[in-house]
């Protein structure tokens, strides 16, 4: 959050706002006088948050300097031009022809499987960059969002090639037509493997792609009966992907061209002709309105509004980039329910504490960490995608935000997680308190009870084994609050707290958290015997309880929203 | 400073052990409150090991008396001599000694050709037949251990009621009502920060004075802050209980110290004794993919999971709760009839499951599968795992195992 006065904030507008030429309606795009009367630092970094991952300092002063409706239309462009997509060097199937011996294709069997886990690895991190980055916020929010509503998962598709194409079909969607998505969707090779259109055939129908059509990605349950998804699976006949997964193709001989009769139409429907009428229904844009809102403002929209979104998208024919103007620039978008009761996901609150904190982390610590906290991107957990909201929130997971943030500033390493547990070093459970909380003096016997634990069991599994490695080899935290307080020439405990919470937290600091880190702030400095407004004299040790204080900060109830 | 400090150290502790207590209470109120689920339902808990890969189940309980096994596995088979026979016919693979001297004492259950119908090979999504228990996988809703709170626990909302040790939460614990605790090692199972930070933690917290025991999920009108600082504090005790109950606890058992599993099944045993509450604990043993190379790796699995599940039976015998402990070891498939030309063996379908414990009745149950009368090189299941599992849920949980499985299934006797 970012505490630029308000005042100023409408001073800036009012000055802006005379420059402009009066005009007779003014259309949507250009003009929203009442966003712009609430234009303020909380309500852009409000945008920023939902409309990308968080925003720094800087970039909420350049959005207080545009107009709203400028404003919106350059997250819908972007602000700079994206990266140059990846070069994915696909690594050939091998087949069993290829070779004399079974032990040999098997080797080569398991070597292309360790490829495309590489290959993978890679595109997951560029993606991550692309979210860091954040030269196009909103784009990337939409690819991760298509990817939790049109899911595949590579556990089943088993074909690197064919997630990323996937995800490259997000990315030139991401704010496109839905419709043209759709249609792009049932021929998606990804897709195609992961509800087993393959074994779709006229013969044999199976019906889940059909399903989850009507289900999940047009109409929701109760719009449809099961008559209906036995008549589409037939339209989807045909569709199939290549052997090698890379590529689909219509293969007219499995194709049912008979009569099928869905949702009470009569027509030889075909799978595009199939995707029309579902989008033809009235559920369909409900459908896609309601994922849509509920997604960016975190509660459900009420009857009025969905009605009022799912029309305008009728309207605009499917386009999305009118449909995001008008929610942006919509003042229920700011509303206080709405600012406030949002829950972010594991890797919204990664990405987004790195741009805060404004450190480069290799994209692949963010992958593996994502993952560790519920989301592993390209492996959601069914074909409903992430359930989302309080869902992410488990203890496990909560103490787990609070670590990995840790892991990011410096101060926390996995291994100590383990190594240092208080309760590790109490003789029979029995309680101790004081210093060894520190863990510096530990008593005799306990020492050796740790020691016997730390051998009995120093291993944190595979994954947070490869994670922590990869941390301890790749990542050096690049980061300095206490220039960054210098800078801002704040010295006060009350400032710290204040400006240091507002440029990592995604919404205001609660009292009852700022209570926790002003105490927090006053016993670190009496350890120091240093007056208040004396905390930055102490160099290395000032940087250390402000990074503390960071972890702190980034593990708040406060910092899981946004 | 330093004073307050301990004496908030000193009342966190208190809260703590009170927040023991009013788990183990609420455990006994709810057989009293329950008279209809008998004394047997009384905080039993169930383990399930996970065998990742596709454990060769003819390579565990081991034909031997059968001409076809033989010639089905010229290379990889083992004789007579290699196995601990059960009878004329079958034996545990030879490196099971310990689990042999259960099976003796009557602590082992082995159910023999174990499947579902229209068997899938591919590992997840036959996984998630066996975790949701239901044939269309995941689409079936949550996890069957999830499922199974709802219709046991619908009230409890104790963080520690399920637990998974290891990396991967298995789909079978997916639950939005009762989300599992889960952490690769339990000593790491906690908020990392220093003493003042920790402090200022519970604070920002809210350390609730009454927290009540309603549900993880978001109340009515409860806001996502309020609801934040409710599963902090919850993450606290929690976290707390489980360090505390792992490090209290003492056993003369020795566990192989070089390996994951046994350390796992350590501090099962110490969460079974824990008194905090965990009902369902699940653990993982990966590698069972035996393509390639069978003889010398499966042998190694087998030693491995003998070594840690032995020690860990003897040490369930001590107390009351690990007599009252029942385990249940499966794998997602079982692997074909016949080796591969790699000196491995290729995904299959019917394997056997084992439940272990003090309190069941241990032999033989199911039937062998013929090994003559294939379905294309497979062996057809005879018994289907969701009777296991209704056994199972039966026995430790007193509710009626078809409004978890959604069908009635045979019973087994052996619990």
């Amino acid at each position: 959050m970012l505490n630029t006065p308000f005042l100023l904030a409408l001073l800036s507008f009012a000055v802006s706002a005379q420059a402009v030429p009066p005009q007779a309606e003014p259309k949507l795009e250009e003009s929203a006088p009442e966003v712009e009367r609430i234009w303020s630092a909380r309500n852009v970094e409000h945008l920023y948050n939902r409309a990308g991952f968080g925003a720094r300092p800087a970039e909420v002063e350049y959005a207080l300097r545009q107009r709203p409706a400028a404003f919106v239309k350059q997250l819908l462009e972007g602000f700079a031009p994206t990266s140059d997509p990846l070069f994915i060097d696909i690594p050939a199937m091998p087949e069993r022809r290829e070779f004399e011996e079974r032990e040999e294709f098997e080797k080569a069997q398991n070597r292309f499987r360790a490829e495309e886990r590489r290959v993978l690895t890679s595109f997951a991190g560029w993606w991550f960059d692309q979210m860091v980055e954040a030269k196009h916020p909103l784009q990337e929010r939409m690819v991760l969002f298509w990817h939790g509503y049109f899911t595949s998962s590579t556990r089943d598709v088993k074909r690197t090639a064919a997630m990323v194409a996937q995800n490259e079909l997000f990315r030139r969607h991401a704010l496109g037509n839905f419709s043209e998505l759709a249609h792009a969707i049932v021929r998606d090779p990804a897709m195609l493997e992961y509800l087993d259109n393959n074994e779709n055939r006229k013969d044999r129908p199976n019906e889940n792609l059909a399903r989850e059509l009507m289900e999940l990605f047009t109409l929701g349950e109760g719009n449809y009966t099961e008559f209906d998804i036995k008549e589409g699976a037939r339209a989807l006949t045909g569709w199939r992907t290549t052997d090698d997964k890379t590529g689909s193709y219509f293969q007219p001989r499995n194709h049912d061209t008979g009569a099928k009769t869905i949702l009470g139409k009569t027509a030889r429907f075909d799978a595009d002709g199939f995707v029309d009428l579902l989008l033809a229904q009235p559920a369909c844009p409900r459908w896609v309105a309601r994922k849509l809102i509920t997604h960016f403002e975190g509660v459900e929209p009420d009857e009025a509004r969905l009605a009022e979104y799912a029309s305008f998208l009728v309207e605009k024919r499917w386009e999305l980039k009118p449909f995001f103007t008008k929610l942006f620039l919509d003042p229920r978008f700011y509303r206080d329910s709405v600012r406030a009761e949002r829950i972010s996901s594991p890797v919204e609150y990664l990405v987004g504490a790195t741009r805060r904190l404004g450190i480069t982390v290799p994209p692949q610590i963010l992958w593996l960490g994502a993952g560790q906290l519920g989301q592993r991107l390209f492996d959601p957990p069914s074909v409903k995608g992430w359930e989302g909201g309080e869902a992410w929130i488990t203890t496990s997971t909560l103490l787990g935000r609070g670590n990995m943030a840790g892991m990011l500033i410096g101060v926390v390493k996995l291994e100590d997680v383990l190594r240092e547990d208080p309760l590790e070093v109490e003789p029979e459970g029995e309680m101790m308190g004081g210093d060894m909380m520190g863990g510096d003096s530990m008593p005799d016997s306990g020492a050796k009870d740790a020691k016997k634990a730390g051998k009995r069991k120093a291993d944190l599994g595979a994954e947070m084994g490869g994670l922590q490695r990869m941390t301890n080899e790749m990542y050096f935290p690049r980061i300095n609050l206490t220039a960054r307080m210098q800078r801002a020439k704040i010295a006060g405990d009350r400032q710290i707290v204040d400006t240091l919470a507002d440029e990592l937290l995604p919404v205001p600091l609660s009292e009852t958290s700022r209570a926790a880190l002003l105490a927090f702030l006053r016993t670190e400095r009496s350890a120091l015997s240093l007056e208040d407004g004396r905390l930055l004299a102490a160099g290395v040790k000032s940087e250390d309880v402000l990074r503390r204080l960071a972890h702190l900060i980034l593990s708040l109830p406060e910092a899981q929203l946004g | 400073m330093q004073r307050s400090q301990l004496d908030r150290r000193t009342l966190l502790a208190a809260a703590g052990l009170a927040g023991v207590t009013v788990f183990s209470a609420r455990a006994h109120g709810f057989v009293k409150l329950s008279p209809v689920l008998g004394a047997q339902a009384a905080g039993r808990t169930l383990v399930l090991l996970q065998l990742s890969g596709g454990n060769d189940g003819l390579d565990t309980v081991v034909p031997f008396g059968d001409d076809a096994y033989r010639r089905a596995r010229p290379t990889l088979g083992l004789k007579k001599n290699e196995v601990l026979a059960l009878d004329d016919y079958r034996g545990f693979h030879g490196a099971l000694k310990q689990l042999r001297k259960h099976y003796d004492a009557g602590r082992v259950a082995l159910v023999e050709g174990v499947g579902y119908p229209e068997p899938i090979r591919s590992h997840f999504r036959s996984y998630d037949v066996w975790h949701t228990a239901d044939i269309r996988g995941r689409d079936a809703g949550d996890g069957w251990v999830g499922r199974l709170c709802d219709a046991a626990f619908k009230e409890e909302q104790n963080p520690n009621l399920v637990v998974h040790i290891g990396g991967n939460v298995p789909y079978a614990l997916h639950s939005t009502s009762h989300p599992p605790a889960s952490f690769v090692n339990p000593r790491a199972y906690r908020w990392a920060g220093g003493a003042a930070e920790t402090e200022a933690y519970e604070q920002a917290g809210g350390m609730q004075p009454e927290r009540d025991e309603k549900k993880p999920k978001k109340r009515a009108g409860e806001s996502s802050l309020d609801f934040l600082r409710r599963v902090l504090a919850d993450g606290q005790s929690s976290s707390e209980q489980v360090r505390r109950a792992v490090a209290a606890y003492r056993t003369p058992i020795e566990y192989p110290t070089n390996d994951a599993l046994s350390q796992s099944l350590a501090d099962v045993a110490a969460l079974v004794n824990g008194g905090i509450g965990s009902r369902v604990i699940s653990v993982e043993m990966g590698g069972f993919d035996t393509h390639t190379d069978e003889r010398n790796r499966h042998d190694q699995l087998m030693r491995t999971l003998d070594a840690a599940l032995g020690p860990f039976l003897d040490d369930l015998g001590r107390s009351e709760a690990g007599r009252d402990t029942l385990v249940l070891m499966f794998s997602e498939f079982g692997r074909r009839v016949a080796e591969n030309g790699a000196r491995g063996t290729d995904h299959g379908v019917a394997g056997p499951m084992f439940a272990f414990g003090h309190g069941l009745k241990g032999g033989l149950y199911g039937q062998h599968p013929s090994l003559e009368k294939l379905d294309d090189g497979d062996l057809v299941h005879s018994t289907d795992f969701r009777s296991v599992y209704a056994t199972a849920i039966q026995r430790c949980f007193g509710v009626k195992p078809e409004k978890v499985l959604g069908a009635k299934y045979p019973l087994l006797a052996f619990a």
